[in-house]
């Protein structure tokens, strides 16, 4: 079987823990509880017909309490890049984030999980700064670990990614 | 290195510190030393038995460690690599928070793992705290901006009004015929009408976010009679009718009783909104109608009239917080707004449907308390 690693990567409170669990485990809570550290969780995954074994690598939100550690990058296949939709500011911070992941372990592949898509009255990402994302090269998914919306997409969109870039 | 005797005085410390040892042979396989904690057999139980820490099967986050402690462990010295914090789960499901640390004591490769305890929890909770705030501190500094935003349109709105005052003043000033006199002042009266709403509007808007602040830090929960609001809002709107000719229908008998989790005035003020709105709508000589229902522990409220459906573009943020959009929809929204606050600090729903065969539909779930028919 295939494995392959995937790092969460985003700031804190963006719901890269919830994300995991909903995939993972098909569980939410609306209890915000700050990761701090790492978590590694693994799920199977049907990728175009092949098995695909996902080791899960939950990384502690990156702010100035503390900063995304590019050693636990190392060996990853790829990474989903998590803003919070309605947190604008997030989303430039996902963006300085990938920054400095690309400038630690190069190019890889990735995708933009914009979440809590199911808070519609509070979302602050505009169509026009997604436009602009999509424009460099950037996929995008809006997710909600709350409803499930877009989670397994995103993450088996992700698979197929890591599957076809050799 | 000897192995830690556990009666030894460093094997106890390190034992009561809640430390697995592991030192690294020729061979490259790290070998426990000493007698493994309670802690390191309830995540690898065949660590005890195999005396050497099968990393490739234990655990993914060590493996990528080891390439660091490689690096510490080459350059030799004092130099240490630390893993930071991570977590394991025992065979009993119980998540074990662990750090590893990479040294080079008596000439050997030496690899700790610890078992975080207390000082970690209180980091953790400290983190917690200051990640809480900053998200939190993230929310009202948005909401600021929008607040801004808000505030630019009103002023917009509220200059628009008076230049309109002023204009019609300085006519009047140079004007001697009394009938247009007249019709100027009919003018400006009404720009200072319009001028005087929109700020009681804002003020209720301001008033409403204020109290459902104060609501949330603790208060007794506010409660209102659904009958006894209805009967306020009708009131409030009787003479606008009557001017208008327009009936209002009120259908749902029986229900007058359901008591909701909302501050009494709150509730009129938002039934009064939807019905001026509803009237607004609709044709003269039309008729407004509301409707209640009792849904499974809620009570659905229903406004509709036959006017002008809304147009598209302000149907989407008919209720958002969002304020981009030109000075005219920010006044409609304002009175939205307020309902959708007072709707949603009591865990209710508000909504609108534009009608198929034309009109407007707003409706709000309201939870019920205990009902006293």
């Amino acid at each position: 079987m295939i494995q392959k690693k995937i790092c969460m990567i985003g700031a804190s409170g963006v719901g890269k823990t919830s994300l995991i669990a909903k995939f993972v485990h098909s569980m939410f809570s609306d209890k915000y509880l700050t990761t701090v550290g790492v978590k590694i969780d693994k799920k199977t995954v049907s990728v175009d017909g092949s098995e695909v074994m996902l080791m899960i690598w939950d990384l502690e939100g990156d702010d100035d309490y503390q900063r995304l550690q590019t050693s636990y990058l190392r060996g990853t296949s790829g990474y989903l890049l998590v803003a919070d939709g309605t947190r604008q500011i997030t989303l430039d911070q996902a963006i300085e984030i990938q920054g400095r992941v690309v400038a630690a372990i190069g190019p890889l592949p990735f995708l933009l999980a914009l979440n809590k898509a199911d808070l519609a009255p509070q979302w602050e990402i505009d169509e026009a700064r997604t436009d602009s994302l999509s424009a460099r090269g950037w996929r995008s998914f809006k997710t909600s670990a709350k409803e499930g919306a877009g989670v397994e997409e995103a993450f088996i969109e992700l698979g197929r990614m890591m599957t076809q870039s050799k | 290195m000897p192995d830690l005797d556990r009666d030894s005085p460093a094997g106890a410390v390190l034992e009561a510190l809640g430390f697995a040892v592991f030192v690294r042979d020729k061979s490259g396989a790290l070998r426990l030393s000493g007698t493994p904690p309670d802690w390191l057999r309830s995540i690898w139980p065949d660590v005890a038995s195999a005396a050497s820490l099968p990393i490739d099967h234990a655990s993914p986050f060590l493996e990528n460690f080891l390439v660091d402690a490689g690096g510490c462990w080459s350059a030799g010295g004092e130099k240490r690599a630390r893993s930071g914090p991570w977590v394991e789960q025992a065979a009993d499901g119980i998540e074990l928070s662990l750090e590893a640390t990479a040294l080079t004591a008596g000439g050997q490769a030496i690899l700790l793992l610890e078992r975080l305890g207390e000082i970690f929890e209180a980091k953790k909770s400290m983190l917690q705290k200051a990640r809480e705030t900053v998200i939190a501190y993230q929310r009202l500094n948005s909401e600021m901006q929008k607040k801004e935003i808000l505030l630019n349109c009103i002023s917009e709105e509220m200059n628009a009004a008076l230049a309109n005052v002023i204009t019609s003043l300085r006519l009047i000033e140079m004007e001697k015929n009394p009938a247009q006199i007249a019709q100027l002042l009919s003018l400006a009266s009404r720009a200072t009408e319009e001028q005087q709403t929109l700020i009681n509007k804002v003020l209720n808007v301001f008033a409403a976010e204020l109290e459902g602040l104060r609501g949330r830090n603790g208060m007794a929960i506010a409660e209102a009679k659904l009958g006894d609001a209805l009967l306020a809002a009708e009131e409030n709107v009787a003479s606008q009718f009557a001017d208008k000719g327009v009936r209002l229908s009120i259908t749902g008998n029986g229900l007058a009783g359901i008591r909701v989790a909302m501050d009494s005035t709150h509730l009129t003020r938002v039934l009064s909104t939807l019905l001026e709105n509803g009237l607004q709508s609709a044709p003269a000589g039309d008729e407004v109608r509301l409707n209640f229902a009792e849904e499974s522990g809620s009570i659905l409220i229903r406004v509709t009239d036959n006017g002008p459906s809304f147009p598209k573009d302000i149907c989407a943020n008919l209720f958002s917080r969002a304020t981009t959009a030109t000075p005219g929809p920010q006044a409609l929204q304002l009175p939205f707004q307020f309902c959708r606050i007072a709707v949603e600090n009591c865990e209710g729903e508000i909504g609108y449907e534009s009608r198929k065969d034309g009109g407007n539909s707003f409706w709000i779930m309201l939870p019920t308390l205990a009902a006293t028919k």
